[in-house]
């Protein structure tokens, strides 16, 4: 068996190594030296600001940790998430795959109109959420009680979406419900989990057909244009949804606003009455971070305040108190989002004096951080509750406060499956 | 730890190299030991222990078979107990589950399924170390006295996990001594490098779009067979880049081991295809299986027996499931047909139609390979036929095969020679030119070296598929 080997051996004898390959071999270990020593070298952070997100610590090592191969494989993730020039790796990767004419890279759509629209994934919680929303609903003794889920751009700005894109297909499938049938490996839509979340909601629990209303604005804009739905050159001040961010705007936190109202039977206010501000024109979202490539450009933020406000927004957590549901100081961070109310609470009141009496009380994950000032001109307090944080349960809080007649639950469909907030709603 | 990993390539491969050549004599075995189990002990600390055991038991039965083996008899009884411990030992933690499925719905017995977690590298280790017991006793190898040096065989990190399959009496007298050379390291590197590529800006990649074509639902006859190549040349590019890797890593510590793919998907028949895919297994299997039955000097029903053997233990080795048993018995038939029924006409085609006919046969082969739940593997193949109504011909396979389209082309056409043919037209194109394309291949080198770093930083996916095996 000698002989593979041996012939091996001829060949290479045969074959001297030249000049370049010398080169290139030397400069490549060379880099892989440099990068070993510069990852030692070098501080390491605990959050990573660009991503937005705390990056792994060395393992805690424990025997029972070593025999079932987590500590390696937390080294390996140790590694990645500090590993000298993470960030321009993340870009290099981004731009070679979308010169290579991809569509979706890391879960995340390149639209054509050149947003960034994540893949909505095959849902694992359904029905916790319904069990966690009934419960909300049950509890609460006084207060009326809405869920407004909000689709997010994936069905939104279908139309925007990658041609043949398979979440864009899978909208569109007249004989989706059939194969679904057959073939038993279900990956419901955003909006069939939504219809089957609404199914199940209890009598007490009035739901809220957002899509609709979004849709019907995107239709509204495309005819305002003059152009297709496919989201091309509407102006940040129409967009519903930001490019680079998995939220949705100001302007659609809005027309959310008016969904609410319409099924509540309040009249909405117009947005004429307020006052609207351009605050950030470089803002880069959470979307933009899972592929760090500035190919892709940044958002505009537009912020509106209402001229008859008198507001007291207390924190109870910290206990600060300000003035404005707005936080200007994160708009020089990377996280500009935390503009609205303020990133994380377990719960913020907000109090306007403009308003005589009423109170609301808001269970909602960030989405109704840019929704919540829409409230204040109809109710004088406005309880908002984060559930991720905030223990307890808000229907105990909901009905030792009488004053309180409305609840509204509100989340997004990109990030509920995995919040870890879902628990705490009862 | 796997090869394209950042431990591994900016850690492991950069303190394992600086002691490696700088200690000299025995003590770079010791280095080599040293990190080999640690290698291993990286994904597995505790099964380490077994492979210690399984290596042991050959040591120990050449020992025994040099010493009392005054008998064919007493050399016969050595052999048999280390075949007995080795093979108990890969049956117990490879296949106790299977077999315990296998009794359940045969007898109205049930038994609890053991549960036992295949350890790494298992199969190709056995193989390794059982070949050197059946060399001894054949009298083809020289028997080894020192068992840290037999154990450095065994355990060496390059090919200890994924093969290829060597064999003690290849690597002998380099364990002893070999030359390590400068220009070993840098005709390694240049080996290992490109393998690290094709793993991972390849093999990744269509691995990648493989899992989104299998999750889909509804898809098209035609997206369903675009799928089935992807696997077939994830697993190709997968399998054929660790060995790459391997073989680079070996040359780097001045070993030489053998080739274990020559462009196997360019082959003209399955006989052909056989010799290029996975050489250092069928090998192993012809010279320790098929050939000590009598290989293909016997009876046409004995020979067909033979080739039941060995092709049912093929499809064995790669794992515990029906379908591996069926992929392996799918290539027996074929083989026999080729040799016994269509054989001679099928040299006769033109050359395309013989490409063709061997990479469909491969790549449904490979249908069958990659699942392990029959009723999964019954879906996708009705799917391959349009049975179930889905048409011959849908918009998703421009989404598929168009977001990964230079990742296909290029999987498609490196499948083949083209590599060596360049190489040699340019060696033939004069100096100027010679080297103008050298320093693109550098540059490209160290270009795509970045990607894969990029590549391995964001790390979303990134599995080698023979570690099941």
């Amino acid at each position: 068996m000698n002989t593979n080997g041996q012939e091996k051996k001829t060949e290479e004898e045969t074959q001297p190594v030249t000049m370049t390959e010398r080169v290139s071999a030397y400069l490549i270990a060379l880099m892989i030296l440099c990068f070993s020593i510069a990852f030692f070298l070098t501080k390491k952070q605990d959050f990573s600001e660009s991503e937005n997100r705390t990056l792994a610590k060395l393992p805690q090592i424990t025997w029972e940790k070593i025999r079932n191969g987590s500590v390696t494989e937390a080294l390996g993730t140790y590694a990645a998430d500090h590993f000298p020039m993470r960030n321009e790796f993340l870009s290099i990767i981004t731009e070679a795959e979308r010169l290579s004419g991809r569509k979706e890279i890391n879960g995340v759509y390149l639209a054509q109109d050149g947003s960034l629209i994540e893949v909505y994934d095959a849902p694992q919680n359904t029905d916790k959420q319904i069990a966690q929303f009934s419960k909300l609903a049950e509890n609460t003794e006084h207060a009326h009680c809405s869920l407004m889920l909000v689709p997010t751009a994936v069905s939104v700005y279908r139309d925007a979406l990658p041609q043949y894109a398979p979440d864009a297909d899978a909208l569109l499938r007249s004989d989706r419900q059939t194969l679904v049938a057959e073939q038993g490996a279900a990956r419901p839509t955003q909006l069939q989990t939504i219809q089957q979340i609404y199914a199940a909601m209890p009598e007490k629990m009035q739901t809220i057909d957002v899509y609709g209303a979004l849709r019907a604005d995107v239709q509204w804009t495309a005819e305002a244009m003059g152009g297709a739905e496919d989201g091309q050159g509407v102006p940040p001040s129409r967009r519903l949804f930001y490019r680079t961010d998995h939220h949705w705007t100001v302007y659609g936190a809005y027309i959310g606003y008016q969904a609410w109202c319409e099924a509540r039977g309040i009249t909405p206010l117009p947005l004429t009455d307020y006052v609207t501000e351009t605050v950030s024109e470089d803002f880069r979202g959470t979307i933009y971070s899972k592929l760090n490539d500035p190919y892709f450009g940044a958002d505009t933020i537009i912020s509106c305040r209402h001229p008859d406000w008198r507001l007291q927004v207390l924190y109870p957590d910290t206990g600060e108190v300000t003035d404005s549901p707005y936080n200007p100081e994160y708009l020089t961070q990377k996280d500009q989002y935390s503009y609205f109310l303020n990133n994380i609470h377990p719960m913020v009141i907000i109090t306007n004096d403009a308003v005589e009496s009423g109170a609301v009380a808001v269970v909602k994950d960030s989405y109704a951080n840019c929704f919540v000032p829409f409230l204040l001109n109809h109710y004088h307090t406005v309880y908002v509750f984060d559930t991720r944080y905030y223990k307890g349960g808000p229907s105990k809080f909901i009905n030792e406060h009488p004053e309180i007649t409305e609840v509204l639950v509100l989340y997004n469909m990109n990030t509920i499956d995995s919040d870890t907030g879902i628990g705490g709603i009862y | 730890m796997v090869f394209s990993s950042l431990p591994f390539l900016f850690f492991f491969l950069p303190a394992f190299l600086i002691l490696y050549y700088v200690f000299h004599g025995r003590a770079k075995n010791f280095v080599l030991l040293v990190f080999s189990l640690l290698f291993y002990a990286w994904g597995e600390p505790v099964y380490i222990l077994l492979m210690l055991l399984s290596s042991f038991v050959d040591y120990l039965d050449g020992i025994l078979q040099e010493k009392y083996g005054t008998t064919l008899l007493r050399k016969r009884i050595f052999l048999a107990c280390a075949l007995i411990i080795n093979f108990s030992l890969l049956a117990y933690f490879k296949y106790a589950d299977f077999a315990v499925g296998i009794w359940n719905r045969l007898t109205p017995w049930d038994a609890a399924l053991p549960g036992v977690a295949l350890p790494v590298g298992i199969s190709f280790y056995t193989f390794q170390t059982v070949s050197y017991s059946i060399d001894v006793y054949k009298g083809r190898v020289k028997v080894e006295h020192n068992y840290l040096d037999y154990l450095t065989y065994v355990s060496m990190f390059p090919q200890l996990i994924a093969g290829p399959i060597v064999r003690f009496s290849t690597v002998q007298e380099e364990i002893h001594s070999r030359k390590v050379s400068e220009s070993g390291f840098v005709q390694g590197f240049h080996r290992f490098l490109p393998g690290l590529m094709r793993k991972v800006l390849i093999a990744n990649q269509i691995g990648a779009l493989w899992d989104s074509i299998r999750a889909a639902e509804g898809i098209s006859v035609i997206t369903a067979w675009l799928g089935l190549l992807c696997f077939t040349l994830q697993l190709y590019y997968d399998f054929s880049a660790y060995s790459d890797m391997a073989i680079g890593l070996g040359r780097m510590l001045g070993f030489h081991f053998p080739e274990n793919f020559i462009y196997p998907l360019s082959a003209t028949s399955i006989t052909d295809f056989w010799r290029r895919w996975h050489i250092s297994l069928s090998t192993w299997f012809r010279d320790y299986i098929y050939i000590p039955l009598g290989g293909n000097r016997v009876g046409v029903t004995k020979h067909l027996r033979n080739m039941f053997a060995v092709w049912f233990l093929t499809g064995l080795w790669h794992g515990a499931s029906w379908n591996f048993v069926m992929w392996g018995l799918y290539h027996g038939i074929l083989l026999a047909l080729e040799k016994y029924v269509w054989g001679k006409g099928l040299a006769k085609l033109p050359k395309f139609l013989q490409h063709l006919y061997a990479i469909v046969i491969v790549v449904f082969g490979f249908g069958i390979f990659t699942f392990d739940d029959l009723g999964e593997m019954g879906r996708y193949f009705m799917q391959l036929a349009g049975i179930p109504g889905n048409a011959f011909f849908g918009t998703e396979f421009f989404w598929y095969a168009g977001n990964y389209l230079p990742f296909l082309l290029a999987a498609c056409v490196l499948a083949f020679p083209v590599w060596p043919w360049f190489r040699n037209k340019m060696e033939k194109a004069g100096v100027y030119r010679k080297n103008l394309a050298a320093m693109c291949g550098a540059l490209l080198l160290i270009t795509l070296f970045l990607v894969v770093v990029a590549s391995l930083v964001r790390d979303t996916y990134n599995p080698f598929l023979y570690f099941r095996f």
